[in-house]
């Protein structure tokens, strides 16, 4: 993520008149309490653009300071939606951009038995509930959920259960070295019963990305399903571009991923939004954005002044041996932002208990 | 009854919004459109009329009623809050509790802070509508109960017919009058009042001989 944005800034570091966009870097590790504390240290020395955040739970820790102080947070990472807050840019995917595509691939392909894996938060949360909706509008069923704490490496009941119920595939939202975990030990519990696992029990996720294909490792980063608006393989003039000039730019990786495009889009928005205000002050930029579309390294994108979120183009991508992904879907154009799934989401909440039975 | 459902969906839905100061409500009527909703604006103290209560439906329409109207256009004799046809927000601007008790007597099941901010509104929609539908599931239910309590004293008046007449004690006479009743699929204190009117009977098995209509000149 950070890499994207650095690469952005150094392409577009030029404003107007001399004006330069000096990128200041904080790295707040994952801890909750210091993203507030960097983001109010940076708002008190003058500066009003915050690219950044990677889970909703930073994000949401510091969106009260941004709408406090009438900054803008840039925030380049697909989630899980509900949330459209007018001091935040979203420039990743909402959830009918990677979870809704991923739910017809799947249930088109591979059935609708579906077991969902999880992190205890609420990516995983939601993800899950939309998920479940999906089974229940099409005469699916989700076999079971089941949640770990983030950092959760042992694995093996859950996989047993997996093996005993075979579900159609299995829904993963487990993050970081949890699922890369997840992804050897059930790679080798099939292995080891005879079982092909990509092909009988794939493993779906929307969160997988190249740099996490290589932490899984070899042997078992192939086969996986992942929904994203971006892959380093897309085949795009300003693809090849992105990807040649990252390379250049960071010979030791981590890959090109969908994090580092958004956030590469990010800036290269808030560069551009900046130069027609002629001014950093939110309100400006955010006029300004308004008419503002890229040719991104994924295709065109543009910010929905309804909801401060991008059109982007939904793919689904099949992970191969070498740590990429080959794209199997792609939508014919780009899918306008429906944070609240305002389109799509049924009525009423879903009810998982049985309603045969009624007191008389 | 059907089982109360949540909504988390208000495409569709039309929010009535009753204020006569809308600079404290652009992020509402803003956001109220991102979530699919169509919004109207009403303001009483300028003469507007306010939305014609007996055509509003609680599975479309939802009031946003500013706690600031003096006088309230639609003040309610229930200090604890009688639900109106559909669910009320409150918008709450001062916090006396004068005008916090207004919006209570209207029904209001949520509320929003003035100025409004967007990021709340999806809440405190989810919350207002949902509560309002819980709430009248509830007092639909407890009107069922007060009607079926009502009606028991029929289900005694049957039991008393059938130990009588029928040759059976109380507990084999109000099994047989629950299990009649799941066959014709009525409530046990609708079938009692008809088997008390007169309207139903009890096989002769049953009952040991007491004929059909026996019921009701055994009254």
């Amino acid at each position: 993520m950070l890499n994207g944005a650095l690469l952005a800034f150094e392409e577009s570091a030029e404003l107007w008149d001399g004006y330069r966009i000096e990128p200041v870097v904080a790295d707040p590790q994952g801890d909750n309490r210091l993203y507030a504390e960097y983001v109010n240290g940076f708002l008190d020395e003058g500066i009003r653009h915050v690219v950044g955040c990677y889970t909703s739970s930073s994000r949401k820790e510091v969106i009260p300071h941004f709408e406090k102080r009438d900054a803008l947070l840039w925030y380049p990472s697909h989630y899980e939606g509900f949330e459209s807050s007018s001091n935040v840019v979203y420039t990743g995917a909402a959830p009918n951009q990677h979870i809704l595509p991923l739910i017809d691939y799947c249930f088109s392909r591979f059935g609708k038995r579906v077991f969902c894996v999880g992190s205890n938060y609420i990516w995983a949360w939601e993800n899950n509930r939309i998920m479940r909706e999906g089974a229940l509008g099409c005469g699916g069923a989700v076999l079971a959920e089941r949640y770990y704490p983030v950092g959760e490496t042992d694995f093996a009941k859950v996989i047993d259960e997996i093996l005993i119920s075979r579900p159609d595939f299995v829904f993963n939202t487990v993050i970081g070295t949890s699922a890369y975990t997840f992804f050897r030990e059930f790679r080798a519990a099939c292995k080891a019963r005879g079982i092909r696992q990509p092909a009988e029990i794939p493993v779906a996720s929307c969160s997988l990305s190249e740099p996490e294909l290589r932490e899984i490792g070899e042997g078992a980063l192939d086969g996986h399903i992942s929904s994203s608006v971006y892959f380093s393989t897309i085949k795009t003039a300003q693809n090849a571009q992105f990807i040649a000039r990252y390379a250049d730019a960071f010979p030791d990786g981590p890959a090109a991923s969908a994090d580092a495009e958004a956030s590469y889009v990010a800036v290269k928005l808030l560069v551009m939004a900046l130069a027609r205000a002629g001014s950093d002050a939110s309100d400006a930029v955010k006029a300004a954005l308004a008419g503002c579309g890229i040719d991104a390294p994924q295709g065109h994108v543009r910010i929905d002044p309804e909801n401060w979120h991008a059109w982007l183009t939904p793919r689904i991508g099949l992970s191969n041996a070498r740590g990429e992904f080959d794209v199997v879907f792609e939508a014919t154009e780009t899918v306008a932002p429906d944070p609240y799934l305002v389109n799509t989401a049924p009525r009423y909440a879903s009810d998982s208990k049985p309603r045969n039975l009624r007191v008389v | 009854m059907p089982p109360l459902r949540l909504v988390q969906n208000f495409r569709g839905f039309r929010a009535h919004l009753a204020t006569s100061d809308l600079r404290q409500v652009e992020n509402l009527e803003a956001s109220l459109a991102r979530l699919g909703l169509t919004v109207a604006h009403v303001d009483p103290l300028q003469g507007d009329r306010t939305p014609d209560m007996a055509s509003l439906r609680h599975d479309r329409d939802v009031l946003f009623i500013d706690g600031d109207l003096e006088p309230q256009p639609w003040a309610a004799p229930d200090p604890i809050g009688t639900l109106l046809q559909a669910p009320v927000i409150g918008l709450v601007g001062v916090e006396a509790p004068s005008r916090l008790k207004a919006l209570l007597s209207v029904g209001a099941t949520a509320f929003l802070r003035k100025p409004v901010h967007g990021s709340t509104v999806y809440s405190a929609l989810f919350m207002g509508v949902n509560e309002f539908l819980r709430r009248r599931h509830l007092e639909i239910r407890l009107q069922e109960h007060e009607r079926r309590r009502w009606g028991r004293r029929f289900v005694i008046r049957a039991v008393m017919i059938l130990t009588r007449d029928g040759a059976m004690d109380e507990d084999r006479a109000y099994e047989t009058l629950r299990r009649e009743s799941m066959k014709q699929r009525l409530s046990l204190e609708d079938y009692c009042e008809r088997f008390v009117g007169g309207g139903a009977s009890i096989p002769s098995a049953e009952t040991g001989g007491l004929p059909p209509g026996r019921a009701a000149q055994s009254k």
